[in-house]
């Protein structure tokens, strides 16, 4: 008996190092980053000293203007398309959730997928050629671009609203709906008044979702921007070249990885509790 | 007065006939403008000649397929498919292990030990892939297939370990109790019990890394310094050249997504490999 237990403590500490080994190897690269953007020397072999230059070049150097132009892009891109997403998901979901028709709930749900599993790159493709046949059809050059790099967003990103707010219908009580109407609200109030707020927990996690997912991305913006840049795409630019990627972008990253942290954080709070609402 | 009970009238017409329903319209209409349209033109460029301005034609041909598949490419595509398939396995075998420890383990916080796991899927792949760049410079280690592999598992390891975690989650508890009273030792369970259901989910964690491995631009041009060209980057260089061409490679990645989606969601009815982002 002993002896079985010994082999399962055993077997234990084991598998939790493995655990914390691999853990340990897929966060080194980030950890990596973090500790050299707290020196000023200019490759990642030699330690310079220990400094906050980085952040200081950052908000006051030479790439301060270029990153603040990109940041600015990246901002209003996500804001715009991540409401779009949330109103048009919400809406739709809303939608989704009371078409009896099979076929037609059948197209919605297939169609509503594709983004969501099909290759980004593919995706970027033809998001690429949909703008370029445009532009040949309604003569309009490069001057709609920070509009359609927004298009292309809210189409990923509205699944994933839907994704969200659906469970939160699924288990909503139908009755509220119907009992706001028969209470004398017209439609409209008892969608807004009723509806909505039971859905809100969904909604707001659809939104934060999609607001990161916008601002993560890279190859789709990258496939339909052209003369502006987004942080992904500034960086995609200035590490191609074969200088090395300035100091300060290390510093950057940091900002960004805590930024992300923060969001994940706050996205699986609300997602949580709707989890275990949906286990009793 | 005869107008205000025609809008009446009409309004009246108007409630009875909204049905929550029609609040799906607007986005019906977005899906066929942005998400088939999209397609429908892909499709269109692949199978048509190349404009000098880019321009869509439409003088039907299948030489784009024949450029996709040239000799010059023919290597460039084996390649891919190996470091996929290299990439896939190695995410499968280190992944596997670790989706059930956590899925088993009754520690009070591995919530937060599984949100480690998740949360590099979040950060910007750019950045991760400069960072690891960054180590493999550090530690002096030649740029070239290896860091290029190494980095490929690196960065889809976590949508290997989600879907699997996910499906093992839900495995109920009295399957591993009856099979141990009817006398199966740990391994038996595991390869009789655990492995068989969870195979949903290593499907959905395949599908999640192989394709996505190989068609990700940037990963691999970062990796090698432009040395080692997978068809993501092929992609990339061709869409400046030739939207035909590029079109033609995507529609085939678009093909064998969809048959790979097809055959994950035959063994996944319930959809419980799926949603593995959170």
């Amino acid at each position: 008996m002993d002896k079985q237990k010994a082999l399962k403590t055993t077997t234990k500490t084991l598998s939790w190092t493995y655990v914390l080994i691999i853990l340990g190897l897929l966060y080194l690269p980030i950890i990596w980053m973090i500790l050299w953007s707290f020196t000023n020397s200019a490759t990642f072999g030699t330690w310079g000293e220990f400094t906050f230059k980085n952040y200081q070049d950052l908000f006051n150097g030479k790439q301060t203007k270029v990153i603040f132009s990109a940041l600015q892009n990246t901002l209003i891109i996500a804001l715009v398309a991540s409401t779009l997403s949330t109103i048009l998901g919400t809406a739709a979901a809303i939608g989704i959730h009371s078409i009896r028709n099979k076929r037609v709930l059948n197209a919605y749900k297939t169609t509503n997928q594709i983004p969501m599993v099909n290759s980004e790159i593919v995706t970027a493709m033809s998001m690429m050629l949909l703008f370029q046949v445009f532009r040949g059809i309604f003569k309009t050059g490069s001057q709609l671009e920070l509009f359609e790099v927004i298009l292309a967003h809210t189409s990923f990103c509205t699944p994933y609203v839907i994704l969200n707010v659906s469970p939160r219908l699924a288990q909503s009580d139908n009755k509220i709906y119907e009992a706001a109407l028969d209470l004398g609200c017209n439609y409209r109030q008892a969608i807004f008044k009723a509806l909505i707020p039971e859905l809100l927990p969904g909604i707001i996690v659809g939104f934060v979702m999609a607001f990161t997912l916008s601002i993560d991305d890279f190859v789709i913006t990258e496939f339909t921007i052209n003369n502006r840049d987004t942080i992904s795409t500034l960086i995609y630019a200035k590490q191609s070249g074969k200088r090395a990627l300035p100091s300060e972008f290390r510093a950057l990253f940091t900002i960004i990885f805590f930024i992300i942290l923060g969001l994940l954080m706050f996205m699986n709070k609300p997602q949580k509790s709707l989890d275990n609402k949906g286990k009793k | 007065m005869g107008n205000s009970s025609i809008s009446n009238l009409r309004s009246a017409f108007k409630l009875k006939q909204f049905s929550r329903k029609y609040l799906s319209i607007p986005y019906g209409v977005f899906m066929v403008m942005f998400i088939i349209l999209p397609l429908v033109i892909l499709f269109l460029y692949a199978f048509t000649e190349r404009k000098f301005d880019g321009s869509l034609t439409l003088n039907f041909t299948i030489a784009n397929f024949k450029e996709v598949f040239s000799p010059t490419n023919l290597d460039m595509l084996e390649r891919s498919f190996k470091i996929g398939i290299i990439s896939t396995l190695a995410c499968l075998i280190i992944g596997y292990p670790i989706a059930l420890i956590l899925s088993r383990s009754t520690l009070k916080h591995k919530n937060v030990i599984v949100m480690l796991f998740m949360l590099p899927m979040w950060v910007n792949f750019l950045i991760r892939t400069l960072a690891t760049k960054a180590v493999f410079e550090a530690m002096d280690i030649k740029l070239g297939e290896f860091s290029v592999t190494f980095t490929m598992i690196y960065n889809y390891l976590p949508y290997m370990i989600m879907p699997i975690y996910n499906v093992i989650e839900k495995i109920d508890n009295c399957l591993y109790e009856g099979a141990r009273d009817l006398g199966a030792n740990e391994f038996t369970v595991l390869r009789k019990v655990t492995v068989p259901l969870s195979l949903p989910g290593i499907l959905s964690g395949i599908t999640m890394v192989f394709m996505p491995s190989i068609t990700t631009f940037a990963i691999a041009n970062i990796m090698s310094n432009n040395t080692y060209i997978l068809v993501g980057d092929y992609i990339y260089s061709e869409s400046f050249i030739s939207f035909n061409v590029a079109s033609a490679i995507s529609l085939i990645i678009l093909v064998v997504i969809g048959i790979s989606m097809a055959i994950v969601n035959k063994y996944d009815k319930d959809g419980n490999a799926q949603g593995g982002m959170m």
